[in-house]
């Protein structure tokens, strides 16, 4: 699937840079939490409450802040301590801001495989048949395409999602679900809309590199040769056109990862996710605490930063050592 | 092909492309769960105010001909009326615009001004601190959600450094809604000389525009510095050294010029993030602009404002992109001879 | 020094790329006398530093490669006087080492001294900007050097044309760098060349032209400013046969009128025959054996020369590759060159004494023929050959002096320093 040059080419890539071990490292430690949350979650993070006696947020552990609260008819400037027990504090209702953060990387983990799987499903073979026919079905499926980039992915997933509302579903979870851990969400839920959404935003860029990729291949020899065979148009592009196409949709997937967790993060922190379990949200959370509350909204903040950082690095070295010329749509949202 | 058959061509596709938004947005609301009715009046009115109202709408007519109606409105530019507010949508959509082209503005000057110097540093200086430096902004800048990075911004500039600002600079960036528009500002400035105004907007608009810029200054930064690594690497730049012409002119001249062709159409493409990222730093700042008044549409069910606001974006999108197209053309010679 | 006029001498001359595989000695001091007005060739095949060796004369190397040794003389008495103040070491009687000046200075020299034609017409141009424009720039730079002749401090570029210049162009035209009198000389240059419609064609771009009409154009860009030295690095390898001839007439006349020297990059026999007054074979990064164009064509000893010349109706061959003689282009990786003939594993005529790095002989012939062989010292036997195997397992062409090539995959070092050359010398691109 791989030709041994590009093979050797990642292999090159991996060991003259930093950059690529970094970002598997980061990508590790983020799906390791994804896939372990209830093991190392520290609270179940749903559960509200953790606050101190005055109905004070805790900060992270090792700071402190000053608040006023009402007693006895006046406000008096009490000094918040934090407390080891929440290691990065609780936010306004009390949970505890480590085991979302923990509990978060799922969602975005989730929405971002399972929402760049779709879109490649959707976009590979509209391109495919786009690019290998040509012609008038070329010319259709691509105005198609442009209307589609013609709407910011943003502004589309809002429109849908104003459609259709945000539905999600719970995906219960094993660890808890056999009783090995106890005290954690019995299920997590997967914002189904907000993923089949993302995939139906970003599968035009999937088309574009697919045709790119059918139609060069379309005239080679050995196509050729397939066709002159009797080989039937269906069985070409999957047996010759498609296997070609993979690098490219491989390294673009990886890229779209990126664009999807953000664009996943944008439409929860906006509230059209239909999950309260994600890093989008937690950060509109904390959004009216900033003055004193800080790490409510940086703390979900960092774990997408990193998330995408991991992502970006992989991306990167594909890119470089598979194929440098792909446009993807970034996600800047 | 000439550069004006070029592109009336573009042209023509792009009206493809808006009719197919507008079909889209259509169907859209076709499908749409509930009675709109219900959305202008509320479920519990009178029966009978409800059928005023869809007769009103146009919303007992058959499905097709609420397309064409619907199309004929979008092509004379009328897009309808409000559901929430019974204003004109494409007043409460052209209101909107001016912050928003502020917004977009100041975010593209910023990412240009800074990533293009960068990125030549960059390539100029490989595998040196410089280039490190710019490499991991360019990283961070891809990576950060912009809305997190908005807020970040507030609690540094406005909420931790607002007091030391004031003290020992004697401004900081306010919080909260915009004051005063550019146009208003300059109006003043023109007519009073009173420059204040100005002053504010620019206050206002320096943390936005800077939320909006980052990941096009950390995506213009990647271009470039890669674009122009590849360039240097081509056999003209080493015949054009064989000429003995100054170093400043290969760089600019020769390899960044042409580093930027590629660049412009990618931009162009990328457009889509700016505005998807205007509209979610509008949300972050109370930015006045329409990425702001999708948002209300969208909480509201607003559907014609939605519609509206939606299109009026495609549509700038469309036009923006062809202008980028002839750019392009204008810079290589090659497009328009293909 | 001696009576010959000489307009470039080349001394020791080695260039090195530094690659990730190890040191590559592209050019291992290389010896070089080119007389002024003559038409000299280098002829060898690709990978052999023929295009480095040009490279290094004009100052073309970039990273990872390097001169790292060596001296090249050239005469210029103007030029050695206005050096003479700030590096006396570099001259010596009206000749400059190129080598021991400041980069300024060589850099100088770029266009008005030395000037280079290059294989492929088409990507040797930038595809954005027209023709003419290009060509102007390069009288232009003809025009300030004449305008402005080398002061004692030595110009540098930054205090011609600066950033600050280039900044103000985009609005103010007369600080272009490119003036309207070197568009009007570029408009000459091209009917020069034989380009019909000149003013025309000026204004096209370089995708408009025709792939000899491009080549060329570039010939009148590298005359544009009047250099004494012109490269000419296989000036017609990319072009069709019929505009090959073409273009070597062209040469041929323009040397003729104007009487500069030209250095002949090619891995084309026909090419040499046809245009050089005296030729170089090189090999390895060597020059294996010159002389006059009879010494090498008639009376030559070295067996690679023997190999090139048995092959050239293959030279005519459509993808222009010479590969004349068995085995593999010669590794060039520092540390897998031995110090022995490095034609030895190829050569049907290797012997023991073969062993040993065999310095340049005399040859019959003219006064000017060498040879880096033992043969010009004593005649092949038998008994002192060695075995067929003494190099691996790799199989030498024995006797057969036209064997077919052998491009055994195994062979990966080798390709790969190939690859390194061409990358990092743009030779064959
Ligand atoms: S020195 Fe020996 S090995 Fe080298 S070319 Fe001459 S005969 Fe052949």
């Amino acid at each position: 699937m791989i030709p041994d040059r590009l093979e050797s080419n990642l292999r090159q890539g991996f060991r003259e840079s930093l950059l690529p071990k970094l970002g598997l490292v980061l990508l590790a430690s983020i799906l390791i939490m994804a896939i372990f949350a209830p093991v190392l979650a520290t609270h179940n993070p749903t559960r509200t409450g953790y606050l101190d006696e005055n109905g004070n947020s805790y900060p992270p552990l090792g700071t402190s802040y000053t608040t006023e609260i009402g007693q006895d008819g006046e406000f008096v400037e009490v000094e918040v301590e934090s407390t080891s027990d929440h290691l990065l504090g609780t936010n306004d209702i009390g949970q505890d801001v480590f085991s979302r953060l923990v509990y978060g990387a799922r969602t975005s983990m989730l929405v971002g495989l399972l929402g760049t799987g779709l879109a490649v499903l959707i976009g590979v073979p509209f391109g495919l048949i786009s690019g290998y026919y040509g012609g008038r079905v070329d010319d259709a499926m691509m105005r198609i395409a442009d209307t589609m980039l013609a709407f910011p992915s943003l502004v589309l997933a809002l429109a849908l999602i104003g459609v259709f509302g945000s539905a999600g579903f719970g995906i219960p979870d094993p660890l808890t679900r056999f009783g090995l851990i106890d005290g954690m969400p019995e299920s997590t839920m997967l914002p189904g809309t907000v993923t089949v959404v993302v995939a139906l935003v970003t599968w035009v860029w999937f088309a574009r590199v697919a045709r790119g990729e059918a139609m060069s291949v379309r005239n080679e020899e050995y196509v050729t040769a397939a066709r002159s065979m009797g080989a039937s148009n269906w069985t070409i592009l999957f047996k010759h056109v498609l296997p070609n196409s993979l690098t490219p949709v491989i390294v673009l997937a990886t890229i779209q990862v990126a664009a999807v967790i953000l664009l996943e993060s944008s439409l929860s922190f906006l509230g059209f996710s239909g999950t309260t379990l994600s890093w989008g949200y937690d950060i509109s959370r904390g959004q009216g605490y900033q003055r004193t509350s800080w790490w409510i909204s940086m703390v979900p903040g960092l774990g997408i930063v990193f998330a995408v950082i991991a992502v970006n690095l992989l991306g990167d070295w594909l890119r470089d050592a598979l194929d440098p010329n792909i446009e993807g749509e970034g996600g800047g949202a | 092909m000439s550069i004006g058959k070029f592109l009336v061509k573009r042209l023509l596709q792009g009206v493809l492309v808006i009719w197919g938004v507008i079909t889209i947005m259509f169907a859209l609301r076709a499908v749409s769960p509930g009675d709109p009715a219900n959305l202008i009046v509320g479920p519990a009115a009178d029966p009978e105010i409800r059928d005023q109202v869809r007769e009103q709408y146009g919303l007992n007519e058959p499905i097709y001909v609420q397309y064409v109606d619907y199309v004929q409105g979008m092509v004379t530019g009328d897009f309808g009326y409000s559901f929430q507010s019974s204003r004109e949508v494409t007043t409460m959509v052209l209101e909107r615009v001016p912050a928003t082209l502020e917004l977009a503005i100041a975010a593209t000057i910023i990412a240009v001004v800074i990533a293009v110097p960068l990125g030549v540093i960059s390539a100029s200086r490989r595998n040196e601190p410089a280039d490190y430096g710019a490499t991991l902004f360019s990283l961070l800048g891809i990576s950060t959600p912009n809305f997190w990075l908005g807020l970040m911004l507030i609690l540094l500039f406005a909420v931790f450094l607002q007091d030391p600002m004031e003290t020992y600079l004697g401004f900081s960036f306010p919080q909260g809604r915009r004051t005063v528009g550019f146009g208003e500002a300059v109006i003043t400035l023109v007519t009073t000389g009173y420059a204040g105004d100005l002053l504010t907007w620019v206050r206002h608009i320096t943390l936005p525009a800077i939320t909006l810029g980052t990941y096009f200054t950390a995506m213009i930064t990647r271009l470039t510095r890669s674009g122009m690594i590849d360039e240097f690497g081509k056999p003209y730049v080493t015949a054009t050294e064989a000429k003995g012409i100054p170093y400043v002119l290969i760089r600019y001249k020769h390899v960044l010029r042409n580093t930027m062709i590629p660049i412009i159409t990618v931009l162009g493409l990328q457009l889509g993030t700016l505005i998807g990222g205007a509209v979610i730093t509008e949300t972050v700042f109370n930015w006045p602009g329409l990425g702001d008044r999708l948002i209300q549409a969208l909480n509201a069910r607003d559907w014609p404002l939605m519609q509206g606001i939606i299109v009026f974006i495609a549509l700038g999108f469309v036009l923006i992109n062809i202008a980028v197209d002839a750019l392009y053309a204008t810079l290589d010679p090659r497009v328009t001879n293909e | 020094m001696t009576d010959t006029d000489d307009i470039l001498r080349v001394n020791d001359l080695s260039t090195r790329f530094f690659t990730e595989q190890g040191q590559v000695n592209a050019v291992d001091e290389l010896e070089l006398r080119i007389e002024r007005g003559e038409v000299f060739g280098i002829v060898g095949e690709s990978g052999s530093g023929k295009s480095v060796t040009a490279r290094s004369v004009i100052d073309l190397i970039d990273a990872p490669g390097e001169i790292t040794d060596g001296e090249i003389w050239f005469d210029d008495a103007e030029l050695a006087e206005t050096v003479r103040e700030d590096s006396p070491d570099a001259v010596d009687g009206s000749f400059v080492d190129l080598l021991s000046v400041s980069p300024a200075v060589r850099q100088s020299l770029r266009g008005t001294s030395f000037s280079m034609i290059f294989q492929d017409p088409e990507s040797s141009f930038n595809p954005s900007l027209t023709v003419g424009e290009q060509l102007a720039e390069a009288v232009e730079v003809q025009r300030r050097a004449s305008a402005n002749p080398r002061s004692t401090k030595a110009k540098t570029d930054s205090a011609e044309y600066s950033f600050g210049n280039l900044l103000l162009s985009t609005v103010l035209p007369s600080q272009q760098f490119v003036t309207e009198e070197s568009r009007e000389r570029a408009i000459e240059l091209l009917e020069l060349v034989g380009i019909p419609d000149p003013v025309e064609r000026a204004g096209e771009y370089p995708h408009e032209y025709s792939g000899g009409m491009l080549q060329r154009a570039m010939i009148a860009q590298a005359l544009a400013g009047e250099p004494d030295v012109l490269i000419a690095d296989e000036p017609t390898t990319a072009l069709d046969v019929t505009i090959q001839a073409q273009i070597l007439d062209l040469l041929d006349d323009l040397q003729t009128e104007t009487g500069m020297t030209i250095l002949l990059i090619t891995h084309n026999l026909g090419v040499v025959a046809r245009m050089c007054d005296r030729v170089g074979v090189m090999y390895a990064g060597e020059i294996v054996e010159r002389g006059t164009l009879e010494d090498v064509f008639d009376d030559h000893v070295h067996p690679y020369t023997e190999g090139l010349l048995g092959s050239i109706p293959e030279l005519e061959g459509a993808n222009g590759q010479l590969e004349p003689i068995g085995g593999n282009v010669p590794s060039l990786l520092d540390h897998e060159m031995e110090d022995r003939c490095h034609f030895a594993d190829r050569c049907p005529m290797a012997m023991e004494d073969c062993l040993d790095h065999p310095p340049e002989f005399d040859a019959t012939g003219s006064e000017a023929h060498t040879v880096r062989c033992v043969l010009a010292t004593r005649s092949y036997t038998e008994r002192d050959a060695l075995p067929p195997n003494y190099f691996g397992d790799e199989e030498r062409p024995a006797g057969d002096k036209h064997a077919e090539p052998d491009r055994s995959d195994g062979e990966q070092p080798a390709e790969r320093t190939q690859t390194t050359i061409s990358d990092a010398g743009g030779e064959s691109r």
